[in-house]
């Protein structure tokens, strides 16, 4: 252990310099989890610090409480919410309660649904699938990028292969359109021999190296100046938040509930085991935790006094270019050997045609902080433009960021907790997430079964969610017909992609209700277009307003404060 | 599916569309307006300020006043108008698909179709804020709809980004209604719209319009708190050390108008990288043949007049077609941009002009004092006509003469020497 500390301090010295190694404490207890104090002055020096700790040898977790001045407390208010939660008292009782409505946490229920147990998932959000699973390009990597025996990269490449499966069953698009890496010199292409290596020891499935020509051969829009190319035939790409809620509404089908704005402040633990949830809606008896909830999942495991990780924001921003440059797109993902960029993303099509750009990997001290910076948009355009020219910023149409739970040690947690027989970790789930999403729900189902082995299961389980076909992609006959069963299919509320009033009804009264302009916008695209809701903007409004039965002035943009008006312009007008 | 065959199909209602069913009407063509609101009007039924109609009915008239005109001719004349209806899909062969409530799909053959759908706003991402994406951030258009038509005040202290005419006006509106406006910032060194609309909407109400400073950032997440404004050089570059931050609650974007062509697309029509609208021809007719182009889906016009003139353009012009449509390789001169112009529309003239005179519309670069407009051909310089003042915003509109030109090469338009 002194061998392990002495090394510590040799590389903070070298990386950040002698006089901020001395404001930093050291602490490695007997599960090896380590604890950093102190205080430095910059967040990248905190940041550093932290992955230094999590490649010491044999580091379980990193908690990393060394403090910055750039670095402020978000005002989570655990108390308060706690206080609401108890003076409410107990509303529910399930057999398993899952913190956490993104991928991670919807995967999960999803895989648990299959059995004789109840289940709820509790999310902070007015809606799913908006925290870390929002923050990314919909990339289902094929895992040649992993550490080899990482958890990480079991999951990755078995997730990967489970998602033809998927889309099958929960009938979203699914395109395995396989992925690049580029070499432009020999530098590059040495990179490229060692992906190669292994993505052969990971198990990626049909990888190789192809010369320029082979490579153009499948993507045409590769430069000419391209020699080698690492080709993964396995990647594709899903939009990650229809298959969410693809996963949700299949979820709910088989009997899991779904909480929304329901935030957990306090768990109670008595002998070892969680027994309640206390949340700002009330008080939930719990059998089992599984603790999916993203960036703040560290937040979470201190609530049962079990925290070994510190997760923090490594953010990613995105941008949608038009539609109408899809001819400049490539088909399939490429990226370029990491020596001219930081590792990050690169151009790709969304399967509704738009380019998609980035994500971006930016270390920011703020969990929340899920602005869009010059930084970002620049290292993803610089990056872009290389790979993809005749798209530039005049394409873009859109730019978000959201934010990467990344831990220390780089690598998945998924794990039942060593204090607390009922609770399972399932943390830092950040890239390739999305793409390991099938396989951490089997893993935790394993686990969940290993822990309750007694489980049963549902005799009538079903698999299987359907899609309502968009309007847009109807012939015109199908088209003809809908508005015969339904007049307000013929009532085009969003121009630019072609919604009508009755996919935005149907949003709003569906297994997973949106009840935001936000969630309509995910879930239908109105608002998605060039024009940015600037025309659907107020219908959508009007809309929302009447299915809910509140005045406009009660509808928000993404819930909470988000309210999009803030008071009549005239008092009821005279009769 | 219902199935229609109709002579003349304008899509939209609005001020181009309108003014065009009348003249296609007078012209004799059976036709057929498709308005997807349930009103006739377009942009027009929200634009409850004044100042339209004074080119062409020399009278100040609100957007409503001026609509309404055009609106109980079309009743006169018992034009047919589909409202609440879409058009979806334009083919090249001139086939519309459109949806409607009532009657399910329609699938309609026309011999000429008229492309009147206006533009839309530019947006937030399209001229790069950074920070987060709170609620309280609009266009200019959807704060001027929320007032005027729902009856909704969207915030109690704006900021506008742009001097757009869209933004200047919603400037004294929202202060009409008690709002405070802040300021209005516009990044260029110079305004972006008329004269007319910053004495009429900022000056007389105390209203400080910060030219060279644009919007960097936003921020809070849930609501719009306040944003920061930043200073920028000659070349448009940030200039450290001038961010201010300003607590508002509301963020107005007016920062352009481009033409709505979704539809010219899907019909494969050649689009102007300039305009953003189709390249059209003196008749207006697109490079489809029996498809034409009028109003702000063609270029975004200053004044409405403007638009209901290209509107009745547009219309002869489709009558043409319908009666003598056999007659393909319609000749035509270009029409360049000379010194210190910056489009001209149309950027076609037919060799073959029937009228004795016709308009051509531009915009200018720069601004410039005691300049001329001129023609060029071969070598000649001919005057069109001499202007105190030209500036950017302000589209001009000259009239030529047919027996000026030489409808055999082509044309270049020169404001100033």
């Amino acid at each position: 252990m002194e061998q392990a500390i002495n090394e510590f301090y040799n590389q903070v010295k070298r990386t950040c310099g002698d006089e901020v190694a001395e404001h930093v404490q050291i602490e490695i207890d007997k599960r090896n989890v380590v604890k950093l104090t102190g205080e430095v002055h910059t967040w990248q020096d905190v940041v550093d610090i932290g992955h230094i700790a999590g490649r010491l040898s044999g580091t379980k977790g990193v908690v990393n409480s060394i403090k910055t001045p750039e670095f402020q407390k978000m005002p989570n208010d655990y108390p308060a919410a706690e206080k609401t939660g108890r003076e409410k008292g107990i509303i529910g009782k399930y057999d398993i309660v899952i913190i956490g409505g993104g991928i991670t946490g919807a995967s999960i229920a999803r895989t648990l649904s299959k059995y004789n147990k109840s289940i709820v998932v509790l999310e902070k959000k007015n809606d799913v699938c908006e925290g870390a699973s929002k923050a990314n390009n919909g990339m289902i990597h094929s895992g040649y990028d992993s550490k080899t025996g990482s958890l990480k990269q079991r999951m990755c490449v078995k997730g990967n292969a489970m998602y033809t499966q998927w889309s099958k069953e929960l009938d979203f698009k699914f395109n395995r359109c396989g992925s690049f890496v580029v070499a432009f010199d020999e530098e590059d292409e040495e990179y490229l021999n060692q992906f190669y290596e292994r993505g052969k020891a990971n198990g990626v499935p049909g990888i190789e190296i192809l010369d320029g020509d082979e490579a153009r051969k499948i993507e045409p829009l590769i430069s000419p100046e391209v020699t080698k190319a690492l080709w993964t035939p396995s990647a594709g790409y899903i939009e990650t938040y229809e298959v969410v809620l693809a996963l949700m509404e299949n979820a709910i089908d088989n009997g899991v509930k779904l909480m929304t704005e329901t935030e957990v402040a306090a768990i109670d633990t008595e002998s070892q085991k969680a027994t309640q949830v206390i949340t700002n809606k009330g008080v939930i008896q719990a059998g089992c935790v599984i603790n999916a909830a993203g960036i703040y999942a560290d937040d979470i495991a201190e609530m049962v006094d079990d925290r070994f990780y510190t997760l923090h924001n490594r953010r990613g921003t995105l941008v949608l270019m038009d539609r109408k440059k899809r001819s400049f797109s490539p088909k399939c993902f490429v990226g370029t050997a990491p020596k001219n960029f930081t590792k990050g993303g690169g151009p790709m099509t969304t399967p509704d045609g738009n380019p998609f750009w980035g994500p971006s990997a930016i270390e920011v001290a703020n969990k929340e902080d899920v602005g869009v910076s010059p930084q970002d948009i620049q290292f993803v355009m610089e990056k872009g433009k290389h790979l993809s020219p005749g798209i530039n910023e005049k394409d873009i149409i859109r730019f978000f960021s959201g934010a990467r739970p990344a831990n220390y040690i780089e690598d998945f947690i998924i794990e039942p907790s060593e204090k607390i027989d009922n609770f399972i970790h399932v943390a830092g789930i950040q890239s390739p997430g999305v793409a390991s999403a099938p396989a951490v729900g089997e893993y935790t189902e394993q686990i969940y079964l290993n822990l309750f082995p007694n489980t049963k299961r549902k005799e009538n389980w079903n698999p299987i969610r359907k899609k309502q076909k968009p309007f847009r992609e109807c012939t015109q006959e199908e088209r003809d017909q809908l508005i015969k069963e339904d007049p307000k299919y013929g009532h085009i509320i969003c121009r630019c992609e072609t919604v009508t009033e009755a996919e935005i009804i149907r949003a709003i009264h569906g297994k997973v209700p949106a009840t935001t302009v936000d969630a309509v916008k995910r879930r239908t695209r109105a608002g998605m277009g060039r024009c940015q809701a600037g025309f659907c903007g107020p219908r959508v409004v009007e809309i929302l307003a009447r299915e809910l039965g509140v005045d406009s002035l009660e509808i928000t943009k993404n819930g909470g404060d988000s309210r999009i008006l803030v008071s009549k312009s005239r008092k009821e007008p005279e009769k | 599916m219902i199935e229609k065959k109709v002579d003349c199909v304008v899509i939209g209602g609005g001020p181009a569309g309108l003014a065009a069913a009348i003249e296609a009407d007078k012209q004799g063509l059976d036709t057929l307006i498709i308005e997807r609101d349930v009103t006739l009007g377009g942009i027009l039924q929200q634009c409850i300020h004044d100042g339209f109609g004074l080119d062409r009915f020399k009278k100040r008239m609100t957007g409503g006043q001026y609509a309404q005109r055009f609106i109980d001719v079309i009743k006169e004349r018992k034009i047919n108008v589909l409202l609440n209806t879409m058009v979806l899909d334009i083919t090249p062969s001139k086939e519309i698909y459109a949806s409607s409530p009532d009657e399910g799909m329609l699938h309609i053959n026309a011999k000429s179709i008229i492309l009147a759908m206006g533009c839309r706003e530019r947006t937030r991402s399209q001229v790069l804020i950074y920070g987060d994406r709170p609620a309280g951030v609009l266009t200019a258009g959807a704060v001027q709809r929320y007032i005027n038509m729902e009856g909704y005040l969207p915030g109690k202290k704006a900021v506008i980004l742009g001097s757009g005419d869209i933004g200047l006006i919603m400037a004294r509106r929202m202060t009409l209604e008690g709002i405070k406006v802040e300021g209005v910032y516009e990044i260029m060194h110079r305004q972006n719209g008329l004269t007319r609309n910053v004495v009429q909407c900022l000056k007389d109400y105390n209203i400080p319009l910060h030219l060279g400073t644009t919007v960097k950032s936003i921020h809070d997440k849930k609501r719009i708190h306040s944003v920061t404004v930043v200073e920028v050089d000659k070349n448009l570059k940030e200039i450290p050390g001038t961010e201010r931050d300003i607590d508002c609650d509301l963020l107005v974007l007016s920062v352009g108008l481009i033409p709505e062509n979704e539809l010219s697309e899907k019909a494969q029509i050649e689009i102007d990288p300039v305009t953003k609208g189709p390249i059209v021809d003196s008749d207006m007719m697109t490079s489809i043949p029996g498809i034409f182009a009028a109003g702000n889906v063609a270029t975004v016009f200053d004044l409405v007049d403007y638009v209901s003139q290209s509107g009745e353009i547009a219309a002869r012009g489709a009558a043409k077609y319908v009666k003598h449509p056999k007659e393909e390789n319609i000749e035509t001169i270009d029409v360049h941009p000379g010194n210190n112009v910056a489009f001209v529309f149309p950027q076609k003239i037919r060799k073959k002009m029937e009228s004795e005179t016709f308009p051509i519309f531009m915009r200018v670069k720069n601004e410039a004092c005691n300049v001329a407009t001129y023609l060029e051909q071969g070598g000649n310089k001919i005057k069109i006509k001499k202007h105190l003042i030209v500036k950017p915003p302000e589209m001009i509109r000259e009239i030529l003469k047919t027996n000026q030109l030489d409808l055999s090469s082509d044309l270049t338009i020169h404001a100033g020497e």
